[in-house]
């Protein structure tokens, strides 16, 4: 992994001014000055790495390589050393195998607050403590080899609810002892925004930031031309992926995606998603293929999608008809089986498109 | 196309098999197939091990080795109830007791025991390489002509879990482009041989190791990645270069312990090239078919696809992608191409062994796929040891 240099398009380079023609060619040159003047020399720097279980990359518009990949990974190491659940010592993991719960972190804390106010106003469809059903629905770190049954299902649902944690300053409380988080649901929008609180320190405000199909993007590329996304398409066959079903520019803010046409697996002859419903212990199982969420962050845009999955189409449109600051894309499946795809108001850099 | 060695594969990619990592759905009916094991060396007891663990399809009744400290100690492996033990496999094959056999002898034997079986009426899981000799498989092919009602596999394992029936799709949808060469390797540090408690008993306990029995690395190794690619391309090779020695262990043995074949493939216009060697072990087991959009490399559990870096990079005109989280095993831009590692081998093949025995339908790895694998082998082996280019005749009549 290298970070990539590549010398900025040569948008500066004039015509030699003409004879007895110096004026216009000074006012070009000046006006030039005004426009790019701020950042004379801006060279894209690209960034690609592993974290997570997936890749990321980082694309930015600098005068010099203001942030490393050193940088960029030690951060993300930082971050899995608080919430992932495949470091048996982070604390994640130590909160989950504690009785009364564990002093957390920055990280842990920020996640768990915003996780908590994103479960209520869902009204309890994304919970940080879901951890227990992904677990006995054959989603966790260690795989369950059975599907549980309606009792099994009911007992785990007694440790599953966000009124079962409570954050006092920064200790994080268990009202019951079986309670274990996963904020898996969260946690990847935001290392994605920290990874941009990063860039801003050093100044820099063109980029975007992708980590497992989340992005954060700010400012634009060379020429004020915007960041281009594509949305996946969903054949989930990452050997022989499908073209992008959209391709959109959001401007600032982050996009998020959720979807349940990669992660799944099979059950008596149906496919069970890898997304739970909190309040039933089962997984979602709905008209939902993929929700594409815009905000402007990625820790709200990541906190939601998943939610949006479990309301369905309909409950999801009428609750962001609400929201001004937030839209979602969302490809769903038709009661005839055909895959149709519709989009809220607010879902910004979308070019609404006859078929 | 060659006619009948293409056969069924349809229902196979759609059915049970590839959904996850579970064997097919189809759930035994009525009594276990009664089965007997034929050779009970490491092959035969390892097969014994597997069937154990499949008892509502299997009940292993009858064991049979000419080696009597082995039939000992294969007959304590059984856990399905009460088995007879035999010497000469002819009497086993008077048994009433067996419905299917399993022949796991040295490849020399493979083809007078092979052919007892069939015309004793029983099914027969017959080891790799089917034979060792190409009039040999010709024959088999002959006799089991008419027998519908007859089910011959042939042991070609690894290509029954669902991770090289999803690479054979692969291949087929175009996912990898134009396919033109292909690199496998099976190494090993070691002189692979198997201890002997008495040194009368070295020919037949290490007959590996001496080319009156057996084809050496090439039949014993090499002959699944060329049956693979037989299967996969539905083709075989026509010209076969090949080179090799006693390099590592000059220990009296007679097969090369060093070996490389070049095989030709005209028709998908594909090189393949297959090594085995005694003298490192890096490698291991190594199997890269490469095409002009990606590569496929497996190991015999797991494999990854790594798309040309040229179609990485090119995204289209999009900066970044949205999408459901992509699981990703390494840095070099891989994806698994499934999401577990699989079993091993062997369970799969035995799982569809008895489903087509139940359903009286031509295996994937059958008579025809065996010989066309077997004359490969036989031809590559025929390239090594005179030091001359070989061809593939047409006269040989497969299908």
């Amino acid at each position: 992994m290298e970070v990539l240099q590549q010398p900025y398009p040569e948008f500066l380079t004039l015509p030699a001014p003409m004879k007895n023609n110096w004026l216009p060619g000074i006012v070009v040159l000046v006006l030039l000055c005004c426009a790019f003047g701020k950042q004379p020399s801006l060279r894209l720097f690209e960034i690609k790495g592993y974290a997570q279980g997936t890749t990321y990359s980082i694309v930015y518009y600098a005068p010099d390589s203001l942030v490393s990949q050193q940088q960029t990974d030690s951060l993300l190491q930082r971050f899995d050393k608080s919430v992932s659940l495949y470091l048996p010592q982070s604390l994640i993991c130590r909160f989950n195998r504690s009785q009364k719960g564990i002093r957390v972190d920055d990280v842990f804390r920020v996640l768990v607050s915003r996780a908590l106010q994103i479960s209520h106003a869902t009204g309890g469809l994304v919970d940080p403590t879901v951890k227990p059903l992904v677990d006995a629905w054959g989603f966790g770190v260690f795989k369950s080899d059975h599907e549980p049954g309606k009792e099994e299902v009911k007992n785990l649902l007694r440790q599953v609810g966000a009124n079962k944690i409570r954050l006092e300053g920064d200790f994080l409380y268990k009202t019951v002892p079986g309670v274990q988080l996963d904020l898996n649901g969260i946690a990847q929008g935001y290392s994605v925004d920290l990874l941009a609180d990063l860039l801003e320190r050093h100044h820099i405000h063109d980029y975007l930031i992708e980590l497992g199909g989340e992005l954060r993007i700010k400012g634009h590329k060379p020429g004020n031309e915007p960041f281009r996304v594509g949305i996946e398409g969903i054949s989930g066959d990452d050997l022989d992926p499908a073209p992008m079903r959209q391709v959109i520019e959001p401007g600032d803010g982050a996009i998020t995606t959720s979807g349940n046409y990669r992660k799944h697996h099979e059950a008596g002859g149906k496919q069970v998603s890898h997304l739970m419903d909190p309040l039933t212990g089962y997984p979602v199982q709905n008209e939902m293929i993929s929700v594409t969420v815009y905000a402007r962050d990625a820790i709200t845009a990541d906190g939601y999608d998943n939610g949006f999955m479990a309301m369905g189409l309909q409950r999801s449109l009428a609750f962001l008809a609400k929201r001004k600051d937030m839209g979602a894309y969302m490809v769903y499946r038709r009661p005839d089986g055909r895959i149709a795809d519709t989009v809220s108001t607010f879902f910004k850099g979308y070019q609404h498109k006859t078929e | 196309m060659e006619r009948r060695t293409f056969l069924k594969n349809t229902g196979l990619l759609s059915g049970g098999l590839l959904i996850g990592n579970k064997l097919s759905a189809l759930q035994p009916a009525g009594e276990p197939i009664k089965i007997a094991v034929i050779g009970c060396g490491d092959r035969g007891t390892g097969i014994m091990n597997i069937l154990n663990g499949m008892p509502e399809q299997f009940r292993i009744t009858a064991l049979c080795d000419v080696l009597d400290f082995r039939l000992t100690a294969a007959q304590k492996l059984v856990k399905t109830g009460t088995v007879k033990t035999y010497i000469d496999y002819k009497k086993l094959l008077d048994d009433k007791e067996v419905d299917a056999v399993i022949v796991a002898v040295p490849l020399y034997l493979h083809y007078p025991v092979a052919a007892d079986v069939i015309r004793s009426g029983r099914h027969l899981y017959l080891e790799k390489t089917m034979t060792y000799t190409i009039d040999q498989a010709l024959d088999l092919v002959t006799l089991m002509h008419g027998r519908n009602e007859q089910v011959l596999q042939v042991g070609h394992q690894y290509r029954y879990s669902p991770l090289y029936y999803r690479v054979k799709e692969m291949i087929h949808k175009g996912y990898l482009g134009k396919v033109t060469q292909v690199d496998c390797r099976w190494d090993r540090n070691g002189n692979w041989r198997r201890p002997v408690p008495n040194p009368a008993l070295e020919r037949a306990i290490n007959w590996r190791m001496y080319r009156e029995y057996s084809g050496g690395l090439v039949a014993e190794l090499l002959s699944h990645q060329i049956d693979f690619i037989n299967w996969a391309f539905d083709t075989h090779p026509q010209e076969f270069f090949a080179t090799g020695g006693i390099d590592v262990f000059k220990d009296g043995r007679e097969t090369y312990d060093n070996v490389q074949l070049m095989l030709r493939y005209p028709d998908p216009g594909l090189i393949g090239n297959f090594g085995a060697m005694c003298g490192n072990a890096h490698d291991g087991y190594l199997f890269k078919i490469k095409g002009t959009l990606g590569t496929v490399s497996l190991l015999t559990d797991q494999g990854m696809f790594y798309p040309e870096k040229k179609f990485l990079s090119e995204k289209g005109t999009v900066d970044g992608v949205t999408g459901a989280t992509r699981i990703v095993w390494n840095k070099e831009g891989g994806t698994p191409i499934l999401p577990e590692a699989t079993k091993d081998g062997t369970c799969y093949a035995f799982n569809d062994f008895y489903q087509k025995i139940k359903r009286r339908e031509l295996p994937d790895s059958n008579v025809f796929t065996g010989a066309r694998t077997a004359i490969s082998v036989h031809l590559a082996n025929q390239a090594l040891y005179s030091q001359k280019v070989c061809s593939w005749d047409s006269s040989y009549k497969i299908g």
